[in-house]
């Protein structure tokens, strides 16, 4: 992850969300996970974008795994993250704990 | 539509915008989301939920083709062959002119079924090299014939359901006449 950048908010939480997966996991699952967690309905397409995204940056890799015909003949993605994206969350959490850090009393006043 | 089968018309939306990388992969989420879904509440609801995810998802495909440039060759190959339709549009209306000469009448009978076998060849060669360019020529066609009705090219005096047939019929053919053949099935590794 180079300096300064930082990864957008979809970005990371599907980062997080294939960290809670163990790292390897499909796009629908992911997509479940978030919406579980956070209420938030994104589309599939949203989400394979993103993934599509993270895997050029090296955060992520897939493999194409076996075709089933509960799928419709049709394999699955399978995605993992990798050590560059284990450090791009690191880096995340970092920046937002630094810039959250001390704030606590301030929140009442806004 | 059977009982486990996803909307047809939503299968197709995607088959054609999504990105090669990802469609098998997207279908298939979508499918096997789809049949729990189906058998946890009702096929209405569980089509709902597929045509909703199928919609809301086109503007991050068709971002995500432009970022990796699919979209630019896509329209590439959609250019050349809307050349070549237009080619073989005119050279069959010469031709025709030439062997026959026909009448007002004749024209009106045959101008829709040279445009509409130039759309359905075009579409084809479309769908054969680029699945998605098949989207942007049918666009291209639309706009064409839109214009030509705007700028009253066709002299000949014809009832308004004629031009609104070139109108629907034109892009229809260049979409639809890739997938009666068969073709889009096949072109997953072409792409």
């Amino acid at each position: 992850m180079k300096r300064g950048e930082l990864l957008g908010s979809l970005e990371h939480i599907i980062l997080l969300a294939l960290v809670r997966l163990d790292g390897n996991a499909h796009g629908m699952i992911v997509r479940r996970e978030i919406d579980e967690r956070t209420g938030r309905n994104i589309s599939i397409g949203a989400v394979y974008a993103t993934l599509e995204r993270l895997e050029t940056k090296g955060y992520v890799s897939s493999f194409t795994g076996e075709p089933t015909p509960e799928r419709g003949g049709r394999a699955k993605r399978m995605f993992r993250v990798e050590a560059a994206g284990k450090r791009a969350l690191e880096v995340s959490e970092q920046t937002i704990r630094s810039m959250t850090a001390g704030l606590k009393d301030r929140w009442r006043t806004i | 539509m059977s009982r486990s089968s996803p909307p047809t018309c939503a299968c197709w939306l995607l088959e054609t915008i999504v990105p090669t990388p990802y469609r098998e992969a997207i279908l298939g989420d979508l499918i096997e989301e789809y049949t729990i879904r189906a058998e946890s509440t009702s096929r209405s609801t569980a089509s709902r939920w597929f045509w909703s995810q199928a919609c809301r998802s086109v503007p991050s495909m068709i971002w995500s083709s432009l970022r990796s440039g699919n979209c630019f060759t896509s329209m590439s190959v959609a250019v050349g062959v809307y050349v070549f339709m237009a080619t073989l549009k005119l050279a069959a209306d010469w031709m025709i002119t030439k062997a026959v000469s026909p009448d007002q009448t004749t024209r009106v009978i045959v101008a829709p079924i040279v445009f509409l076998t130039a759309a359905a060849i075009g579409g084809c060669i479309a769908g054969r090299i680029r699945r998605g360019a098949t989207i942007f020529l049918a666009s291209m066609v639309t706009i064409t014939v839109a214009v030509s009705i705007y700028l009253k090219v066709c002299t000949i005096p014809v009832p308004w359901w004629y031009e609104l047939g070139f109108l629907t019929l034109g892009p229809l053919a260049v979409i639809v006449t890739p997938t009666l053949f068969g073709r889009l099935k096949q072109q997953g590794p072409v792409t």
